[in-house]
């Protein structure tokens, strides 16, 4: 077991009360980092300090045709 | 008017007829019901069906048009919807086992909307269970199936709403779109879904599949129609909270403007997902039949979707687990396919469901800023290849990896959609060689359906696919 799916097995077992086996662990650890990394990435390049969900609403209203 | 004649009318056309007392609204009813009987046994699109229900609502409709009180455009006309928008004492499976016997405590406020305009509500419809799911397929209550070809996909989740219009057992259903669920079946079965805006349709009383990215919205058969239904179920509702206070449209006296001097953008994003060569040339005399009737046709520049597309996964996750934890932790049953694309949601950070909530402002300025940068709306495929069969995309056995590869290949082009939350419509513009139906999908900007409604009217005024019937 590698280091991701580690930190996935003992998130699973340790604070949410789930057991999954070796298998479907590895599984959820490659699906998480490619989320993770890509939410991750798109945060650094793109989000200032004061940026918040709720300018999404604004934005469509400003927008509105 | 036949039976038959009168069910292959469209939904207006025949609203108007109930109207000028050409037909009755027991007439439309029954003609629906013969549809269905001959329907359904082909198509699985109903869960249930409350025909003596039906017929005595429209006994009383009929009698209101007979005093001179006709409540909305939509008096008289019989519709269904998916199984998810609640209706107090009600079943509501949400297309699950685990809900197969539950009752809703609550009426949606889209059924209050449509039961005021006058609406017969027939039942309620087939849909992908717990709306995830972009095939139509369903262990629970039997796989939907297209009335193009029952070997094939009806698209989903709103599977039985996409082939209930289609077969003309309807004359108008509501669906519901997280990653594509309205457009998909209505590309899959040919017919008109609008996923309007966020925020300009409640979505109270609908069971949620991600409050973030759920959009409730009207299948029909021409745009007409859609324009038609929208304008009732939409508007501010004090019950849903991200609702819009901005004025509904009047968007059936907007239809009329035609398309001289818009300008429109065709995007066919290889780059982004391949495209199949029947699919794009659909598509792209779809443009020349606008171009052909004066709208100015441009290529699109769309922006590399890949950060906004796991975004949205992000959101549907977190926010699905989050729901389905006690069910989960019960260990009820769910499909293979609906489990596992939830389990994922345990182990997003809160950080990574914030930023990419955080992002999604980022990416509407993005997108109004490249794609739609001097044009009124962009034109582009809804699924970029030809309906496949239930058989070749039934992933129940294959497990989490496959379940993830066919979600992705289906939505490539939809879920960014709801990411954005502008409005996105898809229009049946032609067949494949296997016979099933081609969708494109029409873009627009915040609260502006009034203008994807306005091309396809147009579109459909100067092409025949939205006519054609499954035999």
């Amino acid at each position: 077991m590698d280091d991701r799916t580690r930190t996935v097995a003992g998130i699973a077992s340790g604070l949410q009360g789930l057991k999954y086996d070796d298998k479907r662990l590895a599984e959820l650890a490659a699906e998480l980092q490619v989320l993770n990394d890509a939410v991750r990435e798109a945060a650094t390049r793109y989000l200032a300090f004061d940026d918040e969900p709720a300018a999404f609403a604004s934005l469509m209203a400003r927008e509105a045709k | 008017m036949s039976a038959r004649d009168l069910a292959l009318q469209d939904l207006s056309t025949v609203a108007d007829a109930i109207a000028s007392g050409k037909t009755t609204s027991v007439a439309a009813t029954e003609a629906c019901l013969d549809r269905i009987e001959t329907w359904q046994p082909k198509t699985n699109a109903f869960l249930r069906l409350n025909g003596e229900k039906a017929l005595e609502r429209a006994r009383a409709l009929d009698k209101e048009i007979a005093a001179g009180q006709r409540r909305s455009a939509l008096h008289g006309v019989p519709m269904a919807h998916k199984d998810m928008y609640y209706r107090k004492g009600e079943l509501s499976t949400g297309g699950s086992a685990i809900r197969r016997d539950w009752q809703a405590p609550t009426t949606a406020t889209v059924l209050q909307r449509l039961d005021a305009a006058g609406v017969v509500e027939l039942g309620f419809l087939n849909m992908a269970e717990f709306a995830a799911g972009p095939t139509g397929h369903n262990v629970h209550h039997g796989h939907c199936r297209n009335p193009w070809d029952a070997t094939r996909i009806t698209g989903g989740s709103s599977s039985g709403s996409g082939a209930s219009v289609a077969a003309r057992m309807v004359y108008g259903a509501l669906g519901s779109d997280t990653g594509g669920s309205i457009r998909l079946p209505a590309a899959a079965c040919g017919v008109v879904g609008m996923k309007a805006t966020y925020g300009r349709v409640s979505r109270a009383g609908a069971l949620a599949r991600s409050w973030s990215l759920d959009h409730v919205g009207p299948l029909t058969r021409t745009a007409r129609d859609n324009a038609r239904v929208l304008a009732v179920i939409a508007g501010h509702d004090p019950d849903d909270s991200t609702t819009s206070e901005k004025p509904v449209p009047d968007y059936e006296r907007l239809l009329q403007g035609g398309v001289s001097g818009l300008k429109i953008g065709l995007a066919l994003p290889e780059a982004l997902v391949p495209i199949d060569a029947q699919v794009g040339a659909a598509v792209q005399a779809a443009a020349d039949a606008l171009g052909n009737q004066g709208a100015k046709i441009s290529t699109a520049k769309i922006p590399d979707f890949t950060a906004l597309y796991r975004a949205a996964e992000v959101i549907v996750k977190s926010e699905a687990a989050a729901m389905h934890r006690p069910w989960m932790e019960a260990n009820e049953p769910y499909a293979n396919q609906v489990r596992t694309r939830m389990e994922a949601g345990f182990f997003i950070p809160a950080t990574q469901y914030i930023d990419a909530l955080r992002l999604r402002a980022h990416f509407v300025r993005e997108f109004l800023g490249t794609a739609m940068t001097d044009v009124d709306a962009v034109l582009l495929p809804a699924i970029p290849f030809p309906i496949p069969t239930i058989a070749e995309t039934d992933v129940e056995a294959s497990g989490g990896p496959a379940t993830l590869a066919m979600v992705a290949r289906f939505t490539g082009l939809t879920r960014p959609f709801n990411t954005l939350g502008i409005p996105a419509l898809s229009l049946p513009c032609g067949f494949d060689s296997n016979g099933a139906p081609i969708g494109l999908q029409l873009i627009g900007r915040p609260f502006d359906e009034a203008m994807l409604y306005r091309i396809s009217h147009a579109y459909q005024g100067a092409t025949d696919h939205h006519l054609k019937v499954p035999a």
